[in-house]
């Protein structure tokens, strides 16, 4: 080992052992009660969806009414009306069992947002979609998860990771509560600047024919709206 | 079975993983946020995730992604456009090393990400170039660059009594 790669050494070990102290403070206990919670509220959405395709019944309960992303059975629409759009930015495509599944390009789909906004009503899926303005209707309390996810977005948007490792994003029109529709609020090139350059967006439904309340203000941090 | 086996995992990893996203995101309690949430992920795919080849960088590569989309709760941050360069958030943090952790946050992104993967989970050059997606050359060359910038910054500190004061 040269003088050289001593140095080196010297400097990643004292970086390295600069974070000695630092430890997990969150109990396993809370990890795991957090997965089976998610578990189960899958396994509850699944099964409803299951009972209610099985008896015909009109799917108009919004929570019950979200097929579980990648179903077992659904292929390509060809049906009247079914939509099937490729572009560089993005794929939507209409399925047999009434959902929508999107596929974008991360580095690219904010180039057409626009586009994909059509698409995603010609597919009969109700979606508002901007860049750098985030928009919110009267009643929402702005309150977002995490993820940047308003409530009930998951019972009409569900992403799935492929095996090769492209993310499909499953849209469920027949689960979007009537007189709503999804916002999402990407990133603009400025705001990207938080992300070093990753997209980001924020996911919330929002009121059809009612004023919304736009802002190019990003949401306020988690837990403060 | 399969609960004792991920709780032995996060027992084992949980301050590995931590440590690393501490390193890239530079703010304690975001660093815990993320990687509680990564973990989480990880149980809930806990068949999938435990036959990865290396699992500690799984969880780290998913809450470096969580964060992406966490980018509003990173409202100091906002003040690059500003002109402010980093928010230092751990100043208030004892046992931390704020001036260690703010060279690292001025590390280029991907260096930082092969320190994180390569000193802090102590993966290869190989398996760190697999998780971040580049050639094994490129983590090498980023690695280099990445000692000799912190180097060049501890060794200035070191002459200057008063840096970082």
């Amino acid at each position: 080992m040269n003088s050289h790669d001593t140095q080196a050494a010297a400097v990643l070990d004292a970086v390295k052992d600069s974070l000695d102290g630092v430890t997990m403070h969150t109990p396993v206990e809370q990890i795991v009660t957090a997965g089976h919670v998610r578990r189960r509220r899958r396994r509850l959405i699944a099964t409803a969806t299951g009972v209610a395709a099985v008896t015909g019944l009109t799917l108009g309960v919004p929570v019950l009414s979200s097929p579980p992303a990648g179903r077992p059975g659904a292929v390509l629409s060809t049906a009247a009306g079914s939509v099937h759009i490729r572009t560089a930015a993005f794929s939507v495509d209409s399925y047999t069992d009434g959902t929508v599944h999107v596929t974008w390009d991360k580095k690219r789909y904010f180039q057409d947002h626009q586009g994909l906004q059509q698409a995603l009503r010609d597919a009969g899926f109700p979606a508002l979609v901007k860049e750098g303005v985030f928009c919110q209707g009267p009643q929402d309390n702005g309150y977002l998860d995490p993820s940047g996810v308003g409530p009930g977005v998951d019972q009409v948007m569900q992403g799935e990771r492929q095996g090769d490792g492209t993310v499909v994003f499953v849209f469920t029109p027949s689960a979007m509560p009537a007189g709503k529709e999804l916002f999402i609020g990407y990133l603009s090139p400025s705001q990207l600047a938080v992300t070093h350059g990753q997209p980001g967006s924020v996911e919330r439904l929002v009121s059809t024919g009612v004023p919304l309340t736009c802002t190019t203000q990003p949401p306020p941090p988690h837990g403060q709206a | 079975m399969q609960q004792l086996e991920f709780e032995e995992f996060y027992q084992a990893s949980r301050d590995v993983c931590l440590k690393a996203v501490l390193a890239s995101v530079g703010d304690r309690q975001l660093a815990e946020d993320l990687v509680a949430e990564s973990f989480t992920r990880a149980w809930m795919s806990w068949h999938s995730v435990s036959r990865h080849p290396a699992p500690r960088a799984w969880i780290v590569r998913a809450a470096l992604n969580t964060r992406v989309s966490w980018w509003r709760r990173r409202r100091r941050e906002v003040a690059l456009d500003r002109g402010h360069e980093i928010a230092d958030t751990t100043a208030s943090d004892p046992g931390l090393d704020s001036a260690l952790l703010a060279a690292l946050r001025r590390l280029p992104q991907r260096q930082r990400e092969v320190i994180v993967f390569r000193v802090f989970l102590d993966l290869d050059t190989k398996t760190t170039a697999e998780v971040l997606g580049i050639a094994p050359g490129t983590v090498t060359a980023h690695l280099s660059r990445a000692v000799t910038t912190l180097r060049d910054q501890f060794i200035s500190a070191d002459n200057n009594p008063e840096a970082g004061s």
